[in-house]
């Protein structure tokens, strides 16, 4: 026992570093000093590349049965990476003029990054938990920094309300699920989720477990915008700053598409068919109303929001599927993702995360009139001003939209062909719809990049790091859309691992070498 | 921990525990001052701190224990966070009415 929780602190390093990371910055950014103030980036961004590095020097953990201990390492490395890319989105103007244009934009103290990298801890405890009480610490610490971010964020009247809404509607939500992880531990009797899932196959029937398992899905559709708990998010997108809206749109879902597979893993793939018609009614609805009410939105930031909701919709498929080998006729070779639902849906978050980071980085660095560029109108005639922005806007919003050969299109071509080897034909008909439904509000995004005439007076902040991000964010969705086998492969390899009862010695031997061939 | 309860006490606890956690849903939903929907928000994780205690003594499990003092943590926590943004929320408007938000509108 006590062998098992060395084991298991172990692996807590990257976490470890990343919160000794938010204790430094937080002290730093007390320094009377301004030049000492402003080193505080610098040191969220090291203890983000330390503990990306650890992460991925670390071994992979050994499965306990439905955590999701394979997919940690991936999940780790992937979040710190992204969180680099998030955190240059959030640095300030070093120009005179730019710090005047972000007049509503405070300078982000110290707090404000300690908040930033606490939150990026919880996804990475997220994808280690193996206890109900270990992963609602985890959920927690992904959304309480987040409130405060988008209150901390931009000095405006919207913030402050959007961040009262969202902080509002989470807190009901975590009650929602805490009932929900009650009920299941009252049902199993262990807060283990590796007991509850044996439970769950000696008890197929429990009433309790799954009326359970149905508040702690419905509760953690907050934290990935699905319906029914989608409709703050549009408000709190369009209210928050736009380098705080970018971290939104990635960090919770993804803490949310964790849980959401680790509870669902109780019950294992194929999943009962009532949680599975849930599951897919959740799906349909949640990328119907997504795609739906962006059409009518005039405010890209609203927009973007409801393609949020849309593509939680579309991984949701991928969560319906689950791992590999759960259905008879899954395609189960080693070199194919495309049957694997989990492999699929960690690789289409980092798609949807790059392509949607890139959108809210234009965002960021426009300004028009002391507010954020959030209209069309705003983003009209970009590409003669700005046209390294405006490309990195239309790239955007095609990855999002899902054409070749953005990397949008390579999440969609596995999420989707995945649902189909698993013959929910009717399901991958309605997505593929619902993306031809959502060119209706991406085409014209880049549209009026590109054709339309500068209609208002727009300016550019001079912020190496916001405009670096972004051009980087969209290198990445092209470059990842040619060359993503890699990281589909190494999706694969985490998406398998989920399954694996007792992993054995062999092949345990057997993904050490995969990882270190890669 | 001493006996486990039987069937029908462990009844009494979840009705008590759920009949909490329904009201804090409803005055959530219906009432519209900001302090009160915190308070319901409250009223809800009670409901599911009862619940746990009562599990944990029918299935003589400590963890369900555990369990509580962490949500009571998490409980104590968010209620900084909502006093704080409340206040935040009255310099700029003096109210504590949802409805006299409406800046976010489609």
């Amino acid at each position: 026992m006590s062998n098992l929780m060395v084991d298991k602190v172990a692996t807590l390093w990257p976490e470890m570093v990343m919160l000794a990371g938010a204790v430094a910055c937080l002290m730093t950014g007390l320094s009377s000093q301004a030049s000492r103030r402003r080193t505080v980036v610098w040191i969220a961004a090291a203890t983000l590349v330390i503990a990306g590095i650890i992460a991925a020097a670390g071994t992979a953990q050994a499965t306990s049965g439905v955590g999701l201990a394979g997919m940690a390492k991936f999940i780790k490395v992937a979040v710190a990476a992204v969180g680099l890319l998030l955190l240059m989105l959030n640095t300030s103007s070093t120009s005179q003029e730019g710090v005047a244009l972000m007049r509503d934009t405070p300078e982000l103290g110290g707090e404000f990054f300690a908040f930033f990298l606490c939150s990026l801890t919880g996804v990475m405890l997220t994808a280690g938990a193996d206890d109900l009480v270990w992963l609602f610490l985890a959920l927690e610490l992904t959304s309480l920094p987040t409130y405060v971010m988008v209150a901390m964020g931009r000095q405006k009247l919207e913030a402050r309300e959007s961040a009262v809404k969202y902080f509002f509607l989470g807190a009901m939500s975590a009650a929602l699920f805490l009932y929900g992880f009650a009920l299941l531990y009252g049902a199993a009797g262990s807060t283990q989720l590796a007991d509850i899932h044996q439970y769950a196959l000696d008890n197929p029937h429990d009433g309790l477990l799954m009326f359970g398992l149905v508040l702690a899905v419905v509760g953690i559709c907050f934290k990935i915008a699905a319906v029914p708990m989608h409709f703050y998010a549009a408000d709190v997108y369009q209210g928050a700053a736009s380098p705080v809206t970018a971290f939104l749109a990635f960090v919770p879902k993804s803490a949310g598409f964790l849980a959401l597979l680790l509870m669902l893993g109780i019950v294992g793939w194929p999943l009962p068919q009532p949680i599975a018609w849930l599951i897919a009614a959740i799906a349909v609805a949640t990328m119907t109303v997504g795609n739906v009410l962006g059409l009518v939105q005039s405010n890209v930031k609203r927009v973007l929001a409801y393609s949020s909701i849309a593509h939680s919709g579309y991984m949701l498929l991928g969560v319906l599927i689950g791992p590999p080998g759960s259905a008879p006729g899954s395609g189960n070779s080693a070199t194919s993702a495309i049957g694997n639902g989990v492999a699929a849906v960690l690789f289409y978050l980092l798609a949807y995360g790059f392509s949607t980071i890139a959108a809210f980085a234009v965002l960021a660095c426009l300004r028009v009139e002391n507010d954020e560029a959030q209209t069309y109108n705003d983003l009209a005639g970009l590409m003669q001003r700005r046209p390294a922005l405006a490309a990195v806007m239309v790239v955007a919003a095609l990855s999002l939209l899902g054409l070749p050969p953005m990397v949008g299109f390579l999440g969609k071509i596995y999420l989707f062909g995945s649902a189909l080897t698993q013959g929910y034909v009717v399901l991958v008909v309605i997505a593929v719809l619902n993306s031809a439904i959502s060119a209706g509000y991406y085409l014209p995004i880049a549209a009026s990049c590109i054709f339309s005439k500068p209609m208002r007076d727009v300016q550019t902040i001079e912020a190496p790091g916001r405009q670096a991000g972004a051009v980087l964010a969209a290198i990445l969705a092209v470059v990842l859309g040619f060359g993503g086998g890699k990281l589909v492969s190494s999706a694969n390899d985490a998406g398998r691992v989920v399954k694996q009862k007792h992993a054995d010695k062999v092949s345990q031997v057997d993904q050490e070498k995969q990882f270190t061939s890669q | 921990m001493g006996e486990p309860i039987n069937d029908v006490a462990l009844a009494h606890f979840l009705l008590t525990g759920g009949l909490l956690f329904v009201l804090g849903m409803i005055g959530f939903l219906i009432r519209r001052n900001l302090i009160i929907m915190f308070l319901c928000t409250e009223l809800m994780f009670q409901g599911v701190a009862v619940t746990l205690v009562a599990f944990s003594k029918f299935h003589l499990d400590v963890s369900g224990q555990t369990f509580v003092i962490f949500v009571l943590t998490i409980a104590a926590a968010e209620a900084a966070l909502a006093l704080g943004l409340v206040v935040l929320l009255f310099r700029s408007k003096h109210t504590l009415d949802a409805e006299a938000w409406g800046e976010l509108n489609g």
